[in-house]
């Protein structure tokens, strides 16, 4: 697999990523149903939730007052009255708007990272359940985006995003009705300015929003460029391409250069132009407020005081919602498609009554099996065969005739589209899966290994077995003898996955990992081009010794390999082209044959 | 940051610019509260609505200043920022054009491109930010709290203690919090593993049934993850309402002290309680911007790196601009790649006459790639000479050398544009004629006229509508557009099946003579018609010459043999 290093985004620390300022945000499709299913995720962390919501509505009540009673305390020191009580009343005040906040937040960590935690292992238990058709229309890349990012953003949307949403809105509503009680002259001025701010906004990110997506297309072009000519510098070299490669780029860097001079300037009007009306509200409740102060219409100088402090908290949350708005959007949207997997067709599960399979005998029999990844495109045409139980069958054929879409067929990663195949005379889809993968033991091409120990490698699957049995599929699989110069033996982690090993020593590994599994059918994907021939002769008789006494299927691009097989069959084009042992076809002197000629010269 | 500040001088000019409206706007911000001071202690002290006028008038005219110098600031800031981003990116990508392969396997392309689209515009975004809030905050900041100390002078202990408080509550921050950050970027890896792993080897995981053992794995790793986020923004739930809290408690104070001040100073008073708030947001701002600039030094670091490295190469001073023919000697050569332990290539001696065909067969790690890397300079070897036409390769002019060699590497590598483009990478002033007996030569004819647009069907980056087999094809067609003197075939035919194969290296075949052809195999059958065979082991040369010369004289040769046509599995 060419794609299993998929490059994937860095976060932010925090994992708050804030597409507000300046990113492009992606609108959820159904805002409504999302934000429904989401609240059905929240289920057993809900009381935590209304707990969080309520500190929102106390720190908002606790920002709300306090204004008000430090412009009693100017009032009192204006007035040379009695201070030591405001300011005891003040200090509460600020203690308990302290100990909300902290509250809020040191609890919110707990519940917003673990609706995460949920949310990403409900995500990983159903993708774990889906068919490899799936996986093979998915990159990989984009599959762990959604499992880190897109479920983080969820949480964010949850938590920040909704109390910060709630503390504003709350604030808003009681400096509202606080500056009304104090002077509903003065909250005009406020108003005004803020149905100013929201114009502007709305101005300025129309136009933004624009310049801000032809960025991103830009920068995404030029990071292909990048990625291209980097991964290919040594084509690029050969062909003395370093130049117009180099002019190619600054063409795209200048490009985006530009474009993002203009869209960031745009955006970047937004802010001050919002200081100067904040400024300009400021501005007018002074003077006005002096004003009716002079003329008699306010009683105290505290309430000036107050007014001043209100007014930045009552503008204040209107930019912030802004931004906090498209933060939601973009978690909605990322939650869609999260739930779009989760709506994925799992694999059919077991039928009721499903047979379960035992001992199973091997013998095997292809009625008229159609089958394509794409309906309109069919890989096998109508292929019947028969492979009695204890015997070898060899299927060879070009690159894209069929071959690997057998194996892919009886072991049920994908189910037919026609006809039907039967074990022991019973229909696949008739077995439980898990009895039927049992069935088989597998050596694929992928010579996929994990971050583990050789021995849990060799086990995976069978964690039950114990030291002897590994070493003892190892010795079957010839693999035991350079496991031993590992330095340290079956417990060497293979870090990287099993790339500090070389190709054939990878192979060796999953061949024991099939012995081990004690299949009574064996499938084995013939490795390819990647392993030398010297390498690739001890693996194959590593395959034909594990082959004896079972009933296999070999999957060969080298014929050599499997002359002594009891059947061979030519598929072309995802038919069966000719099908014999190997003196028969080479007497038929047909395609085989040819193949076989050119092969060996 | 050293690297920023260099950066940076070049515009230095628009960069002072930039800084010196940002002042403006930040005083514009101070100056508010202090005119709105004399509002309530001139004006509406005195009942003087005529003052009170006056005053609001200049606040106007700041606030007008201000919203003036924020928009030139935005302007000058913007475009430094980007076009230093650009610069960045530009002298990397230059760089990273003239490094040997030999820098490119050691800084691994991977992290190449992400130094050049993420960190660049990490620092991007750090440049930004400098010029909008890391030094508005610090001047408003100090500026706030001068004029507290001018507004109400009795106020400097109180404030020198809050300032010293907050202080220590930002560096905890930065000591407690920052490395909580770090750990969950790890443990955020890990999980990327694990996930990666399994996405990878999907079909074993089906086949060995073992769905609930990567679940349980997954799930580990996710609950690990979690618990490292809530440790990391625990300590932030510590940190920022405390430093709130501080300042809130200076208002307080201030108010406490003031009591005694009666009514002749209560504007004073209004500013610096409204300053304390200034104070407390340009904390907070400081405190964010440390964590961006924490992240930009890493950035800086990672970027410097690529601009600092030197190609492993050198360019000959005087090159040789000799006529190319095609007869390569090998003499003595050794080679070692960078961080391996041992020789890839020991004391090699080869002589290919020009015209010649030369096989080259081995196992993997054998050093055919290797080998074939030196003639056109991909790597330099570390011991003996490589000579075409009698000139050792590093005198010759580097373009001149290319040119004339072609090569077709193990991955067919193609680049986003049309067909067309790709082929006349080759040559650019090849002609119709030329691309189209090419691709007929490579077999790529067939499929390519069979696309929606024949020559001008447009590839996807890396050629990824593509099958292997025609990107090989492709691959191989492009080099024959070059008409080289030399060509380099290495393993490309792995993905096509025996009978395009064979097609393929017909094709090449009645090319034969013209040029100098190395044929990287791993078939026996693919090598076995050249004039020469070089076999190859361990980096030595096992054996040279024709098939039956080596089936009679080369052990390594027979063995290779035998496993792929002789006696088959009994051998």
């Amino acid at each position: 697999m060419a794609e299993n290093k998929e490059y994937v985004p860095p976060r932010n620390p925090g994992g708050i990523s804030r597409p507000g300022r300046g990113g492009v945000v992606v609108k959820p499709k159904n805002m409504k149903g999302t934000l429904g299913r989401l609240w059905q995720l929240t289920r057993g962390h809900r009381k935590g939730l209304g707990w969080i919501f309520l500190l929102s509505g106390l720190a908002s009540g606790a920002s709300v007052l306090s204004p008000y009673v430090t412009g009693k305390a100017v009032t009192a020191i204006s007035g040379g009255d009695a201070l030591t009580w405001i300011l005891v009343c003040l200090t509460g005040l600020y203690i308990c708007d302290w100990l909300i906040r902290f509250l809020q937040a040191f609890f919110m960590a707990s519940i917003g990272q673990n609706v995460i935690h949920h949310i990403r292992r409900a995500l990983f238990d159903q993708i774990k359940t889906l068919p490899l058709s799936f996986f093979d229309r998915h990159r990989h890349g984009e599959l762990m985006s959604r499992l880190t990012n897109d479920v983080d953003n969820i949480s964010i949307t949850i938590s920040s995003s909704m109390t910060l949403l709630l503390t504003y809105a709350f604030t808003i509503g009681g400096v509202f009705v606080m500056m009304v009680t104090l002077s509903p002259l003065l909250t005009l001025v406020a108003v005004v300015g803020v149905v100013l701010i929201f114009t502007l906004t709305k101005i300025v990110t129309k136009r933004t929003r624009k310049l801000f997506l032809e960025r991103q297309k830009v920068l995404g072009s030029l990071n292909g460029q990048v990625e291209e000519s980097i991964s290919g510098l040594s084509v690029v070299k050969a062909f003395c391409r370093e130049e117009e490669m180099e002019r190619e780029f600054e063409e795209k860097n200048v490009r985006l250069c530009r474009v993002s001079i203009r869209a960031l300037i745009w955006s970047g009007y937004l802010m001050p132009l919002m200081n100067v009306i904040n400024n300009l509200c400021y501005v007018a409740i002074a003077v006005f407020s002096g004003v009716l102060y002079v003329n008699g219409n306010i009683g105290d100088i505290g309430l000036i005081t107050s007014f001043l402090l209100y007014v930045r908290q009552f503008t204040r949350p209107f930019v912030e919602i802004a931004n906090i708005y498209n933060n939601f959007q973009t978690a909605v949207a990322g939650a869609e498609r999260v739930f779009e997997i989760l709506d994925e067709e799992p694999e059919p599960a077991d039928r009721k009554d499903a047979l379960s399979l035992k001992a199973p005998g091997g013998d095997i029999e292809f009625r008229h099996v159609k089958f394509g990844y794409r309906p309109e495109k069919m890989v096998l045409k109508d292929i019947s065969l028969k492979i009695p139980a204890g015997t070898q069958t060899a299927i060879v054929g070009a690159t894209g005739s069929g071959k690997t879409t057998i194996i892919n067929l009886l072991t049920r990663f994908y189910d037919v589209s026609g006809g039907s195949i039967l074990l022991d005379g019973h229909d696949l889809r008739d077995y439980r899966m898990e009895d039927l993968r049992s069935a088989f033991g597998v050596v694929l091409q992928d010579t996929a290994l994990f971050a583990e120990s050789v021995r849990d490698n060799i086990a995976y699957g069978h964690p039950e077995a114990d030291m002897e049995q590994i070493r003892q599929a190892a010795r079957v699989a010839g693999a035991d003898g350079f496991i031993q110069r590992l330095p340290q033996g079956y417990d060497t982690v293979l870090e990287q996955g099993g790339m500090e090993l070389s190709q054939g020593e990878r192979q060796l590994i999953t061949i024991a990992r099939a012995v081990l599994a004690n299949a009574p059918i064996l499938i084995l994907d013939e490795a390819t081009s990647s392993v030398d021939t010297v390498t690739e002769q001890k693996i194959r008789r590593a395959m034909l010794k594990i082959c004896e006494d079972r009933t296999s299927v070999i999957i060969a691009h080298r014929l050599s390999t499997i002359r002594d097989s009891d059947m061979i069959i030519l598929l072309e084009k995802g038919e069966i082209a000719e099908q014999g042992t190997h003196e028969e076809l080479m007497a038929l002197d047909g395609r085989y044959a040819l193949m076989y000629q050119t092969q060996t010269g | 940051m050293k690297l920023i500040l260099q950066y940076i001088r070049k515009h230095l000019g628009i960069f002072l610019l930039s800084t010196f409206f940002l002042t403006m706007e930040a005083m514009a911000d101070l100056l508010q509260p202090a005119f709105m001071s004399y509002i309530v202690d001139e004006g509406v002290k005195n009942a003087d609505v005529r003052q009170i006028l006056f005053y609001g008038l200049i606040m106007l005219g700041i606030a007008g200043a201000g919203a003036f110098s924020a928009v030139m600031r935005n302007q000058f800031a913007s475009r430094t920022s980007q076009t230093i981003g650009r610069e960045l990116r530009r002298d990397m990508y230059h760089n990273v054009q003239r490094l040997s392969m030999e820098n490119i396997d050691r800084l691994q392309p991977a992290s190449i491109i992400t130094r050049i689209t993420n960190d660049v515009t990490q620092i991007q975004e750090f440049v930004n930010g400098i010029m909008r809030i890391m030094v508005k905050a610090p001047i408003t900041c100090i500026g706030a709290i001068v004029l507290i100390m001018f507004q109400t002078p009795g106020q400097a202990p109180v404030m020198a203690a809050i300032i010293f408080v907050v202080s220590l509550l930002v560096w905890g921050n930065m000591r407690i919090g920052y490395p909580r950050f770090g750990t969950v970027q790890k443990k955020l890896d890990g999980l990327n593993g694990v996930t990666r792993e399994f996405l990878s080897s999907v079909r074993v995981v089906k086949a060995f049934h073992a769905e609930n053992e990567e679940s349980d794995k997954f799930q580990e790793s996710s609950q690990v993850l979690a618990a490292a986020n809530i440790s990391a923004l625990r300590a932030m739930a510590i940190f920022s309402p405390l430093i709130n809290l501080t300042v809130n408690f200076g208002i307080v104070l201030l108010l406490w002290l003031s009591r005694n001040q009666r009514s002749t100073e209560i504007g004073r008073l209004m500013a610096s309680v409204n300053y304390m708030t200034q104070v407390l947001f340009s904390v907070m701002m400081i405190s964010n911007a440390l964590n961006t600039a924490v992240r930009a030094a890493a950035s800086a670091g990672r970027i410097q790196e690529v601009l600092d490295e030197e190609p492993a190469q050198h360019m000959p001073e005087n090159p040789l601009t000799p006529k190319i023919q095609g007869e390569i000697r090998l003499e003595h050569v050794s080679f070692a790649y960078a961080g391996a332990g041992r020789e890839s290539l020991l004391d090699i001696n080869l002589h290919i006459n020009s015209g010649e065909t030369v096989g080259i067969i081995g196992s993997t790690g054998s050093g055919k790639t290797t080998l074939v890397s030196l003639i056109p300079r991909f790597y330099d070897a570390a011991e003996g000479k490589v000579l075409l036409d009698g000139c050792d390769v590093t005198q010759i002019d580097t373009k001149l050398l290319r040119n004339a060699i072609a090569v077709v590497p193990q991955k067919a590598m193609l680049f986003s544009g049309t067909i067309r483009e790709n082929l006349l990478w080759g040559r650019a002033d090849a002609s119709e004629e030329e691309i189209k007996a090419a691709a007929e030569a490579a077999c790529a004819d067939e499929f390519i006229e069979q696309s929606s647009q024949g020559y001008d069907t447009r590839l996807g980056q890396g050629g990824v509508n593509l099958s292997g087999g025609q990107k090989q094809r492709l691959s191989i067609a492009r080099a024959l557009v070059r008409n080289p003197r030399v060509l380099i075939l290495d393993d490309c035919t792995s993905a096509l099946d025996a009978r395009t194969e064979a097609a393929v290296l017909n094709g090449l075949r009645r090319r034969a003579g013209q040029v100098t052809v190395l044929l990287i195999s791993q078939r026996i059958s693919t090598v076995m018609r050249a004039d020469h065979i070089l076999c190859l082991d361990n980096g030595h040369v096992e054996g040279c010459g024709t098939h039956e010369e080596l089936m009679a004289s080369c052990g390594s040769y027979q063995a290779i043999y035998e496993s792929q046509i002789g006696g088959g599995l009994n051998g």
